[in-house]
This record gives structure tokens, sequence and C-alpha cells, in this order.
């Protein structure tokens, strides 16, 4: 069956092979300028060091250069959905052709041959996440030590959840595909919806996945390091951390006597609250939505194959 | 080769949402028989043979197929039945050769060297694609991988229906020849009963879900007659025969009888009739007698 799983998804396993290909060929050269530039910069030795002076002014320039490329990448983000939703293609295109009778009917039961065709399809997704992973990663290594990953637009490009995305995205091709049993459509579909809860999770459950850090601050002290964290809100306090009301802040840049609020108004704004997620978040953050995916991609591939093994005649 | 009958069902049914595609199916087909296996579209052809070869599972009756259950003794069942599906589903991007492996790696039971030699005799080279091939060499293809099986039953569903009647006379001559060499079973289904007389010796006609009649295919069309004579009632023959299909003109009935017993009123022109007038006559009359007919056939 593993031959014949393979030789089904031969094309899809190419296409993929060609999208991560032409993703190397775009990250190798940039890459290697990028590291060039961050040697020949001297931010190497910057890393860690105090803030300011002339190695912000390095990183800023740094940051800057490769900004365009940058933005580009955010969009890889949806590589992996791609390549996962591709490789559940053969699986479909067997239910809609009728080509699974040819196979169901010739020595082997259907649990197997469902069981290898979308075992494949599952490894093939990881493996290809998984390079997709390695090149970003390495992509991105000198933009890290400036940057940190934090960021919304690399968080799912690093770590492990882009091989929750892959998988989640195969399952839900597949499942939709098994009930359906109509390709394109299927595939369309499973990308409208995929596409909708990444937006979803990107702005606004991943940042509750984990609790995040709140800290108030004198705005004269010094503050929490939020150097290469991800902050969710900063907001004007008081010293307890209760959030100034506009007209409170009003009332302070006017200091005005007309103000009538409870709140003292000595001065400007003294403290500030900052939400956020600091670098070491990254790998809870991570595990959890890895976890969140692959669930759910295995729920799916599980209701593919119960319905195709059931219904499917 | 065993006296197991190759197919055995007893009330079997199947339903697909509201609407029986088989009902009240009772019927046996002895081991070694040809067995055609004939109705309109829609008759029930495809599913008696998907559930015979474990692809769709019964929602009433008994179903032994080889005297196992289709469904549930898969493993066992499988490697003894070919099978080739209504309008023979191949991987069309496979090439001839990869067709074969395919065959090899998913059975337990495979002869490679028939399955080549086939192929060879056939004029087709190993590395031709299947979607470039005719539609009388892809079914040649699909029933290569069924024989290479070395099947003690071959079901085809409608193998022959798109072929023109060259490349459908060849079809039928090589599973004729396999037969010939092995002694398996075959049932094959097919709307088009002209090359079925040729070929078949057992016989089970479908309409509407359910069988109308089932028999060895000599003695059902020796005992049905075509009977001619002045217009009348045909209730006075009704009561000794069964009146399978009457039609009448303003001066002459006629009746096609499944005769119980010598016809001895000679008032009625005795005709010898054929497989396909036996066929139609069935298929021509919708609900009524065959009803009544059934009891007795499946008997």
């Amino acid at each position: 069956m593993i031959w014949v799983g393979w030789r089904q998804q031969r094309w899809e396993t190419i296409v993929a092979a060609a999208i991560l290909a032409a993703i190397a060929a775009l990250l190798i050269p940039t890459g290697l300028s990028m590291l060039s530039s961050y040697n020949n910069d001297g931010l190497n030795s910057c890393a860690g060091a105090l803030q300011g002076g002339a190695c912000d002014a390095a990183a800023r320039s740094f940051i800057h250069e490769f900004d365009g490329i940058g933005n580009l990448i955010a969009w890889f983000t949806l590589v992996p959905g791609i390549i996962g939703i591709l490789l559940a293609a053969p699986f479909v295109t067997d239910l809609e052709r009728g080509t699974y009778r040819l196979d169901w009917t010739q020595g082997i039961t259907r649990r197997r041959w469902i069981a290898g065709k979308l075992g494949i399809a599952v490894v093939t997704a990881i493996v290809a996440a998984g390079v997709f992973i390695a090149l970003v990663t390495w992509w991105r290594t000198p933009l890290v030590r400036v940057q940190g990953r934090m960021d919304n637009s690399v968080f799912d490009s690093e770590g492990i959840v882009a091989i929750g995305y892959a998988l989640f995205a195969l399952g839900l091709a597949a499942a939709i595909g098994a009930i359906w049993r109509r390709t394109v459509p299927a595939l369309v579909s499973a990308f409208a919806l995929y596409f909708a809860v990444r937006l979803f999770v990107d702005t606004w459950l991943r940042q509750r996945l984990v609790s995040p850090l709140h800290a108030t601050w004198a705005v004269n002290g010094r503050g929490p390091s939020l150097d290469k964290a991800w902050i969710l809100s900063q907001v004007p306090t008081d010293q307890h951390g209760h959030a100034l009301s506009l007209t409170v802040l009003n009332c302070s840049k006017a200091a005005g006597a007309t103000c009538n609020t409870a709140v003292p108004t000595k001065g400007a704004v003294q403290y500030f609250q900052t939400v956020y997620h600091p670098p070491s978040h990254f790998w809870p953050l991570q595990s959890v939505e890895f976890a969140l995916f692959a669930g759910a991609a295995a729920l799916l591939l599980g209701l593919a194959a119960l319905w195709t093994a059931r219904r499917v005649a | 080769m065993s006296d197991v009958p190759v197919l055995r069902t007893e009330d079997l049914g199947k339903r697909y949402g509201s609407t029986w595609a088989l009902r009240d199916c009772s019927l046996e087909i002895p081991a070694g028989s040809i067995t055609a296996l004939l109705g309109p579209n829609g008759a029930g052809k495809t599913t008696l043979l998907q559930l015979a070869v474990g692809l769709s599972r019964a929602t009433t009756g008994q179903l032994e197929v080889l005297g196992l259950s289709p469904w549930a003794d898969q493993e066992t069942l499988l490697p003894r039945v070919g099978f080739v599906a209504q309008e023979r589903p191949l991987h069309r991007s496979f090439t001839i050769a990869e067709t074969l492996k395919l065959g090899r790696v998913l059975n337990t039971t495979w002869d490679d060297d028939l399955a080549v030699s086939r192929i060879e005799s056939l004029g087709l080279r190993l590395s031709q694609t299947v979607g470039k091939l005719s539609g009388g060499q892809q079914a040649q293809v699909a029933l290569t991988l069924a024989l290479a099986k070395r099947p003690d039953l071959l079901l085809l569903d409608e193998p022959v229906a798109s072929l023109d009647p060259l490349a459908r006379r060849e079809f039928l001559g090589t599973v004729m020849e396999a037969v010939a060499e092995t002694g398996m079973g075959v049932i094959l289904s097919s709307h088009i009963v002209a090359d079925l007389e040729r070929v078949c010796d057992h016989l089970v006609i479908l309409s509407h879900a359910r069988p109308l009649l089932v028999g060895p295919l000599d003695e059902l069309v020796a005992c049905h007659r075509l009977l001619i004579g002045p217009r009348t009632d045909p209730a006075t023959v009704a009561r000794v025969h069964a009146v399978i299909h009457e039609s009448h003109t303003d001066r002459q009935s006629s009746l096609m009888v499944r005769a119980n017993g010598h016809v001895y009123d000679t008032c009625w022109e005795q005709h010898e009739v054929g497989l396909e007038d036996v066929v139609l006559a069935y298929l021509g009359q919708r609900h009524g007698p065959a009803e009544r007919v059934l009891e007795e056939a499946v008997r």
C-alpha cells in the first residue's frame, strides 16, 4: 500500500517540493546577505548590550534594510496549510473518480487502504512543514537576535505550530472531501475555512492561550524588560494599575482647575501598565497552539477515515 | 472446485436513504456457472455485485459468496474474488506496468507471469499509459488485473456496455478462455442481451430492485412459449400456465407464458422463444403477473 500511496501522490509531492524549492531559492541568497550584513554592521557584538547609541541605530537600519522581504515572508505562513490541503487531493480524487473501487477490491481491506493513504499524506505534510520551518528559522536567525520571535507576523513560521497548520489543513480537506467527494470544491472550501480559522487564532485566540504578564511601572522608574516581548497593550494608569479615563487625561493635560474628578491629577501621567508576553512565553504559546491544531487535525482525519469506511460504497 | 454456491442470498436488501436499491432478493447460483445478471438501468445489478464484493454492506438479509460473508470475511474472501467495477475504474496516470504492480502489491495471490503474458498477447506494451488506451484496451487491462488474482469467482459489472461490438466480442472471448482454463464462476451484469446467450448458462433477471427470474438459462428459455391464437381472454390459459406478457390486436392475442408442462389447448399456435424474447417479456411488464411468477421462479 505504501508504494501505491506514494505513486498516487507523486504529482502532489512534486508540487510541494517545488513550492519549498522556490521558497529556498528566495530565502537562501537573501539569508546569506542578511547574515553578512549582520556581521559587518557589528550587530554581533551588540547582542545583549545596553540599548541605545550606535547599536540602536545599527539595529534600526538593519531591520529597515530587510523590512520589505520580511513582510513578504509573513505571507509564507500560509504555505504549510496550502501544502496540507494539496496532500489531501489524492485521497479525494480517488473517491471522486471511483478508483478506490479498484484498490478496495484487490487483496487488502479498506481500513488498510485508508490508513495507508492518509498516513502517507500525514508523513509528507510533517516533513514539508518541517523543511519550511527550518528554512524560515535559519533565515530569521540574525533578525531574531535583534527583534526576537514573538511578533505575530513571525511567530507562526517558527517553532512547531506550522506542523500543526499543515496537519489541520490536511485533515480539513480530507474530511470535507470524504463527505463531498468532489476534489476542487472540497479543496477550495477547505482553504477558505483554514484561512478563517488561522485569522481567528492569529488575531484573537493566540494571545489568550497563555495568560500574559501585567506590569505597572512608574514613568520615571525602571519598567519591565520589554525587549523582544509581544506587547498586547500599554496604557497610562494610576499607581494601582487602574486605567486612566480619557477625561482624566485631558484634565491633566489642561492642568485645569475646572476638572471635577475624584482622581488626583497631580502632574502628567505617572504610571503605565503593560500587558505582554515575554520571550519566555514562546514555547508555552507554541505548544498550546500546536496541540490545538494537531488535536483538531486528528479529529478531522478520524472523521474522514470513519466516514469513508462506513459510508462510501 | 467445490460445490459451495458462488452466490447465495436470502431476503437480501440494500437501502440508500429511503430508496431500496435491492430488496427481497433470495437466490442461489451454483458453483462453476456463468451467470448473466440482466435488467434495465437502476434495477439493482450494481448494488448486488457491490454487496457481493464487500464494497457495500447489506441493510437486511443474508449474503454468502463462496460460502463467506463479503463484509465480515473481507480478508479471506477478497483474494478469491476478481471484480471489475462499472466503468472499470483505473488510475489513468499509471502505466500498464504500474497498474500491474498495484495488483502485485495489493494482492496476496498474484500471478505476474499470467498478467504480463496477457498484456503482451493483447498487443499492448507495459510502458503505455492507461489513460491513453482505448475503451476496449482499458477493459482488457482491468480484466487482466482481476484474472491475475487467480480468483474462484469473477464479478463483472457492465463490462461491455461502452464497448463497440468487436471489442465486446474480444472481451467476452477472453472471459470464456479464462473460464475454460480455470473453471471459475462468473457473474456478469448487462443490459444488453445479445452477446450473453452464447456465453452464459445461468440467468438472473432483476427489475425494480427485485429478482424476477432465476435459473439455468436453457431451462428457462425452454419452458417459455409464445402462444398466438384468436382474440380471447387469457384466463383459461392463466389457470394452468403463468402468463408473463400479453398483447392483443383486434383479431388475435399473443401470450408469453411460462409453461407448466405441455400446452394442450389446440386453439393456440405455439412458438419457441429465444432469450431476448423472454427477457423483454419480463421487463416489459412492470407489476402484476411477475410478482406471482417470482415466488415460483425463485424456487
